[in-house]
């Protein structure tokens, strides 16, 4: 990676307006992806000082910084008092500590990648995101976006509603990008399920949510799932073991949030 | 560009470059303690402490600790020291060249934990690799080593 300025916004307008002065500007959040891609910037603009990492409720959301580290997000009481602390469960196990402790959770959502655990683990939820300047949209929104957001990932808000949850990853070893990641949740009555599979993004299965809302047995809804979604093939994968694989979880997890 | 923060309790300025890495900046200036395994944030042994908390140099752009206090392993030499005998005690270690990035994460884990489980604990030491072991004897050397801090913090 190759940067030629590195620049502390001082407020969202300052950094937004150094993000317009040049298409090679680009917001830093952790930078743990920024590194991997390798390519070059002409400023870096840091937004570490704006306060944009702190975890707040009120009695109907959860308001997320899009600073807010994964490592912060998983151990945060509020995260974890809801929905028995599903979401902070796909974050729980991505690389270690001292990876957790540099990557935030708007740099893990704003950048759309298709092996976010995060992503996997908030979509079957009630999020919505909040960009500057003013733009909000749900998460589910967000990565059926065309084209890339000129703006900044300011607060991700998750709704508080009852509801159960389950998260199963699946990855060769503890440190590599996970295979699938498939999640699960029941709420207001209804069945959410999302499926994240290299290389694709991750996406919710809404025919499958229905027929699981129909009652259809849970066998039947896992098979539709795994068919409504693209998996694809990769050099240590393939695409029907992903399959196969996800198929099993999301009946585990059906089964498990129907108790 | 200059950046000032506090290192081991020292406050220091560094003239870098804006992309350059801490763990790049801290050699340049004598810290060769930290070590960069794979540049690639995977491997741990570059583990330094930002404030208090376990990160890895090696993916940490020296301008953003601006201000922050970053530690590493001269600051807790006598625990690092008491962590490589239980290492050894172990045969947990090999070339050492994973110990420093340990021991800073094993010292973030007391401090974090005041009785972490066996899965806390796997978890907490998941990103540091060690190429030389196998990671079991370095598991009952955590443990022993924390089941000593217990009894002292007891005492």
């Amino acid at each position: 990676m190759r940067a030629k300025n590195f620049y502390r916004a001082l407020s969202l307008d300052d950094a937004y307006q150094k993000l317009l002065e040049n298409p090679k500007n680009s917001i830093i959040a952790g930078g743990l992806w920024i590194k991997k891609m390798g390519q070059s910037y002409e400023t870096l603009i840091d937004i570490s000082q704006l306060k944009l990492d702190q975890i707040n409720e009120d009695n109907d959301f959860i308001y997320i910084g899009s600073m807010v580290t994964l490592r912060d997000f998983e151990t945060s009481p509020i995260v974890n008092n809801f929905c028995d602390g599903i979401p902070a469960f796909g974050i729980r196990e991505v690389m270690g500590v001292n990876f957790r402790n540099i990557a935030t959770i708007g740099g893990s959502i704003f950048g759309r990648y298709p092996f976010s655990d995060v992503i996997s683990a908030l979509l079957p939820f009630d999020v919505t995101l909040s960009f500057y300047p003013e733009q909000s949209m749900s998460l589910e929104e967000y990565l059926h976006y065309k084209g890339k957001i000129q703006g900044i990932l300011v607060a991700i808000k998750i709704k508080k509603e009852k509801a159960k949850g389950f998260y199963k990853k699946v990855k060769t070893t503890a440190l590599d990008f996970p295979l699938i990641n498939i999640a699960v949740c029941k709420r207001n009555d209804k069945y959410y399920i999302s499926v994240g599979s290299r290389p694709m993004v991750a996406a919710l299965a809404y025919k499958a949510m229905e027929e699981a809302d129909a009652g259809l047995d849970f066998k039947q809804v896992a098979k539709t799932a795994v068919e409504e979604y693209a998996f694809a093939d990769s050099f240590s994968i393939s695409k029907n073991y992903r399959k196969e694989i996800a198929e099993v979880y999301i009946r585990r997890g059906l089964e498990e949030v129907s108790k | 560009m200059e950046v000032t923060f506090i290192l081991n309790h020292i406050k220091v300025t560094y003239n870098v470059r804006p992309d350059e890495y801490l763990a790049e900046s801290l050699r340049e200036h004598g810290i060769l303690s930290v070590r960069v395994g794979c540049d690639e944030s995977t491997c741990g042994s570059c583990t330094v402490l930002i404030d208090e908390k376990p990160a890895m140099s090696c993916s940490v752009l020296t301008a953003q600790v601006e201000g922050k206090h970053v530690t590493t392993v001269e600051d807790i030499q006598d625990e690092a020291n008491l962590i490589a005998d239980y290492f050894s005690d172990e045969g947990a270690d090999q070339c050492g060249f994973c110990l420093v990035g340990f021991a800073l994460v094993i010292h973030a884990l007391c401090r974090e934990y005041e009785d972490p489980t066996d899965e806390e604990i796997k978890n907490y030491l998941v990103g540091n690799l060690c190429r030389c072991s196998g990671y079991n004897a370095q598991f009952i050397a955590v443990k022993k080593y924390l089941a000593e801090v217990k009894k002292h913090v007891k005492k």
